[in-house]
C-alpha cells in the first residue's frame, strides 16, 4: 500500500509519535555525518591530507553510538508498543539503515586511513583513477543525499532512483580498476601506492551499494515490498 | 489473498474427528434497530477450520455481525435484517430456519462468563440433557471430554458437583467453553472472550482457541488487536457497520490495503 | 449513623423482649395459678395436658389443640395453592408477556389488591367459594345430600382459599421481584445452547428465582397465620367436634368446619369478662400462635437457605 506523502497522521498515544519521531531523527542526523564522512574521506584521499582524514577517524566513533543508540531505542519500541503495519515497518527498516550507515562510516574511515598513507609516502599518480575516484565520490553522496531525502519524504520514486543509479558507481569502479590494472603494469615497483587507490575504489564501490540497501528499505517502507533481490526490470516496473 | 482462495477451493479440511466444520458466508447483510443501522451490506466468507478475528472500534457492528450467525439478534425487539448467512449451503436467515437446532450448531460463548447456578457437572449436561441424553454413564463421558478439551478437567474433576460460581473467572470461563462444546457446535463465537479475564487466564484461553481450531470454525470478536493477532489466521477490520477490509493476519497487520485500517491499526484514528 | 443504628436495634429488641415477656408472664402466672401443685414442673405439666389432651381434664375453657391444627393445616393448605399460583402467574408477567399497557395494568392490579382490607375477601370468598362454588360443586357431586350443603357451606377449602387469594399479590410481587433479578446473561446463556424458551424458564429462570419465591411463601404465610375476620366468615367455627385432620380416608377434610388460634383468641375475649385469669389463657394462646408462626416460617427459611447455599445466586459474587 502506498502512503501519500507527507499523510503522517498523529499517533493517540503522544508518547509513541515522539518515539516514533525520535527514530526518524536520530537516522537522519546520522546519515548526514555519514555524508560528510564521505565527503572528507574523498578530499582526504584526492589532497593527501593527514589532518582531515584524523579527522574523519575520530568522527567515526560517533556514528558507531548512534547505531548502538538507535538499535535500542528500536528494540524498546518493538518491546513495548507492539507496533504493526507502518509502524512496524518503520523501525525494522530503520534498523536495517543503521547496520548499512555504520559500514558505510567504516569503509570512510578505511579511505581515511588509505589517505593518511598516501600522505606519507611519495606522490605516485594516476590520474585516471584520480578522476573516477572522485566521480565515483560525488555519485555515491548524491546518492546518500537523495536515499536519505526519500526517507524522511517516504518518497518511493525517489528511492527507486537510487537503487538504479548504482551502476553508475559500479561504472567508475571498474574503469577506475582498469586505468590502475594499466598502470601497475607499467610501472611495477608503485604497485603498493596503486593499490591503495584500487581499495579506495572498492570502498567507494561498496559505499555505493549500502546507499542502495538505504534505498531498498525506503521502498519496502512505503510499499511493504521486499525488493533486496529484485532484478533492473522489476525495479523499473515499480516506478509510478 | 492468494492462500485464502486456495483455502477454499481446497477439498475436505481434515481434522482430528474427521468431521468437516463449516464455511460461513456472509451475503449483503443489512441489519437495523429502532435507534439506527447497525450493519451495511456486509459481505464476507470465514474460512472453515480456523480462526477469524473481527476487529474494529466500539459500535462498529462487530458483535452484532456476530450474534447473526446465531440468530442472537431475534432475542432483542424491533431487530430487522435482509441478507443471507450460509452455513456450507444452509442459508440460517431463512424464517423458516429452526432456531434451537442452529444454535447447537453456532456455539457462542460471551463477554462475561455466565454460568448458570448449578453444580460445574450440571452446567456442561445442561446442552446435552435438553438434546434428551440421559443416561448417566454417556453424560459422565461427555462433561469428561469437554472439560479436558476445554483444558479444564485436572482442576475440577474432584469437585463436579460443587457450584460452577465457585470457580475463578478465567476459570469459568473455560467452563463456558466446555459448555459450549458439549453440544458438538460445528462453528464457535467468541464474543470478547478474555476480555474480563487477567493476563494469564487471556493467555489459557488463547491456547485453547488455538487447539479448537482443529475441530471447529472459530470467529471471534476482540477489541484487543494484539490479541487479534495472536490468534487468528484471518482477520476482518469494520467500521461504523461496514466491512472494510479482509485479509489474512499477517497482511492486515504488517501492509493493509486500505489507509483506514492502517490508520486503526497503528492507533491513529481521529 | 453507627450509634443511631445500635439505638434503632436496641429498641426493636426492647419492644420485641417486652412483647414476648409479657405473654410468658401471663403464661406463667395462669399456669401456676390454675394448676397450683407441688412443683412448677407439675404445674407445666398439669397444664400441658390440659391444653394439648383436652379430655384428661375438667375444662373450662375450649380446648386448644383442635385450634392449633387447624391454624397450621389451614396455613398449609393455603401455602400448597397460592405457591404455583402466584409463581405461574409471575413467571408469565416476567417471561412471556411484553412491556405492554395491559401487563402494567395487571401488575398495578395485582398492587391494588395487596391493599384490600382482608374482611372484604372474607365477603368474597363467602359469596363466590362457598356459596358459588361450592354451591354447584354440591349440585354436580353431592345432590343426593342436598338440601344440606357438603361444599356450600363454610369448610377447610373454602378458608385455604381465600387466604391463598389474600396473600397472592405478595407472593405474585416478590416472585416477580426475584425473576427480575435473575440475569438477563443466564437466559442468553440457554438461548445459545439451543434451549427453547419454555426450557430455559424451566430448567435455569425459575431455579434461579426460588429462593426468592420461598421469600414470598415465607410472606404469605406469616400475613395469613395472623388472619381472623375473613376467616370467622369462610369455615372457623368456635367448636369443632372433629379435628380437620385425621387417620380416616380422605385424611384432610375439606369440607369441615375447623378452629383457629386467631379466632379462638377473639372468641374468649368476647364472650366474658376479661379477668386477670382469662387473659392469662389468652396470653397462652397468643404464644402459641407466635409459636406455629414461627415453626413454619423456620421450616420455609431453612428450605430456602438451603436452595441458596447450594446455588448462590451471581449477584452474590
Amino acid at each position: 500500500m502506498m502512503h501519500e506523502p507527507n499523510r503522517q497522521r498523529q499517533h493517540i498515544s503522544g508518547q509513541f509519535n515522539a518515539e516514533l519521531d525520535a527514530i526518524k531523527s536520530n537516522l537522519l542526523e546520522m546519515g548526514g555525518k555519514v555524508e560528510s564522512q564521505i565527503e572528507n574521506a574523498a578530499q582526504a584521499m584526492s589532497r593527501a591530507d593527514s589532518g582531515l582524514a584524523e579527522q574523519v577517524l575520530s568522527v567515526d566513533r560517533e556514528i558507531n553510538d548512534l547505531e548502538i543508540s538507535i538499535d535500542e531505542q528500536c528494540l524498546k519500541i518493538l518491546a513495548r508498543r507492539q507496533p504493526a503495519a507502518g509502524d512496524l515497518r518503520l523501525v525494522i527498516a530503520i534498523t536495517r539503515v543503521t547496520t548499512d550507515l555504520e559500514r558505510m562510516g567504516d569503509e570512510a574511515s578505511r579511505v581515511a586511513r588509505l589517505a593518511i598513507k598516501r600522505s606519507e609516502s611519495s606522490t605516485v599518480r594516476c590520474y585516471e583513477a584520480e578522476i573516477r575516484l572522485e566521480r565515483a565520490a560525488q555519485r555515491v553522496m548524491a546518492m546518500l543525499n537523495k536515499a536519505l531525502d526519500a526517507f524522511a519524504r517516504l518518497d518511493m520514486n525517489s528511492a527507486l532512483d537510487v537503487v538504479l543509479s548504482d551502476t553508475t558507481v559500479d561504472e567508475e569502479y571498474a574503469a577506475g580498476l582498469d586505468a590502475l590494472q594499466r598502470a601497475m603494469a607499467n610501472e611495477r615497483d608503485h604497485i603498493p601506492e596503486f593499490m591503495d587507490l584500487v581499495w579506495s575504489l572498492r570502498s567507494f564501490e561498496r559505499l555505493g551499494d549500502h546507499t542502495s540497501n538505504i534505498a531498498e528499505q525506503v521502498v519496502y517502507l512505503v510499499s511493504g515490498e521486499d525488493i533486496r533481490h529484485f532484478d533492473t526490470a522489476a525495479i523499473r516496473a515499480m516506478i509510478t | 489473498m492468494r492462500d485464502f482462495d486456495a483455502l477454499i477451493h481446497a477439498s475436505s479440511v481434515s481434522s482430528r474427528h474427521q468431521r468437516q466444520s463449516p464455511l460461513v458466508r456472509i451475503e449483503g447483510l443489512h441489519l437495523e434497530y429502532p435507534r439506527g443501522v447497525a450493519l451495511r451490506d456486509i459481505h464476507l466468507t470465514m474460512p472453515p477450520g480456523a480462526v477469524t478475528a473481527i476487529i474494529g472500534p466500539s459500535g462498529c457492528g462487530k458483535s452484532t455481525l456476530l450474534r447473526s450467525i446465531n440468530r442472537m439478534n431475534d432475542t432483542i425487539e424491533g431487530c430487522r435484517y435482509r441478507g443471507s448467512i450460509f452455513l456450507n449451503d444452509d442459508d440460517i436467515l431463512e424464517p423458516m430456519t429452526n432456531v434451537t437446532s442452529l444454535r447447537r450448531r453456532v456455539g457462542m460463548v460471551f463477554q462475561r462468563p455466565n454460568p448458570f447456578p448449578k453444580s460445574i457437572y450440571d452446567n456442561i449436561a445442561y446442552g446435552p440433557r435438553i438434546g434428551g441424553l440421559r443416561r448417566r454413564r454417556a453424560l459422565d463421558e461427555v462433561v469428561e471430554r469437554c472439560l479436558r478439551a476445554a483444558a479444564l478437567w485436572d482442576e475440577v474433576k474432584d469437585r463436579l458437583e460443587e457450584s460452577a460460581l465457585s470457580l475463578s473467572l478465567g476459570q469459568q470461563q473455560r467452563l463456558i467453553i466446555a459448555r459450549t462444546i458439549a453440544v458438538e457446535p460445528e462453528v464457535l463465537l467468541l464474543d470478547e472472550p478474555a476480555s474480563s479475564l487477567d493476563p494469564i487466564s487471556t493467555l489459557r484461553i488463547e491456547e485453547l482457541i488455538y487447539e479448537l481450531k482443529q475441530d471447529y470454525t472459530v470467529i471471534i470478536v476482540t477489541h484487543n488487536m494484539q490479541q487479534a493477532a495472536r490468534v487468528a489466521d484471518w482477520t476482518a477490520f469494520m467500521n461504523e457497520g461496514r466491512l472494510i477490509e479482509f485479509g489474512s493476519t499477517d497482511d492486515i497487520f504488517t501492509n493493509p490495503n486500505q489507509q483506514a485500517t492502517e490508520d486503526y491499526i497503528t492507533g491513529r484514528y481521529g | 449513623m453507627v450509634w443511631l443504628s445500635a439505638w434503632c436495634v436496641s429498641f426493636s429488641l426492647i419492644v420485641f423482649v417486652t412483647f414476648i415477656g409479657t405473654l410468658v408472664y401471663l403464661s406463667a402466672t395462669w399456669v401456676l395459678e390454675f394448676y397450683a401443685a407441688e412443683s412448677v414442673v407439675d404445674s407445666v405439666i398439669m397444664a400441658f395436658r390440659a391444653v394439648f389432651f383436652p379430655d384428661s381434664a375438667a375444662a373450662d375453657f375450649p380446648p386448644m389443640l383442635p385450634a392449633i391444627v387447624g391454624t397450621s393445616v389451614v396455613v398449609v393448605l393455603m401455602s400448597v395453592i397460592v405457591a404455583p399460583l402466584g409463581i405461574i402467574v409471575a413467571v408469565y408477567l416476567s417471561e412471556y408477556a411484553g412491556e405492554t399497557w395491559y401487563t402494567e395494568l395487571v401488575r398495578i392490579g395485582v398492587q391494588n389488591l395487596a391493599g384490600v382490607p382482608s374482611v372484604i375477601f372474607g365477603v368474597f370468598g363467602l359469596a363466590f367459594f362457598v356459596y358459588g362454588v361450592g354451591g354447584s360443586l354440591d349440585v354436580w357431586l353431592y345432590a343426593d345430600r342436598l338440601p344440606s350443603p357438603t361444599y356450600g357451606a363454610p369448610g377447610l377449602l373454602w378458608a385455604a382459599t381465600t387466604l391463598a387469594l389474600l396473600t397472592l399479590p405478595t407472593v405474585i410481587v416478590v416472585a416477580e421481584e426475584g425473576l427480575y433479578r435473575v440475569p438477563e446473561s443466564l437466559r442468553e446463556g440457554s438461548y445459545a445452547l439451543g434451549a427453547t424458551r419454555a426450557e430455559t424458564v424451566l430448567r435455569v429462570v425459575i431455579p434461579a428465582a426460588a429462593p426468592s419465591f420461598f421469600t414470598g411463601i415465607i410472606l404469605a404465610v406469616a400475613r395469613a397465620a395472623g388472619e381472623v375476620a375473613p376467616l370467622m366468615l369462610v369455615g372457623v367455627v368456635r367448636f369443632a367436634p372433629e379435628l380437620p385432620v385425621s387417620t380416616t380416608a380422605p385424611f384432610v377434610h375439606l369440607e369441615q368446619k375447623f378452629m383457629h388460634l386467631g379466632f379462638y383468641i377473639f372468641d374468649i375475649s368476647s364472650h366474658a369478662v376479661i379477668g386477670e385469669g382469662r387473659l392469662g389463657l389468652l396470653a397462652v394462646a397468643s404464644l402459641l400462635l407466635v409459636a406455629v408462626i414461627l415453626v413454619l416460617n423456620i421450616a420455609a427459611i431453612v428450605l430456602r437457605n438451603s436452595l441458596r447455599r447450594r446455588y448462590q445466586t451471581i449477584e452474590e459474587l
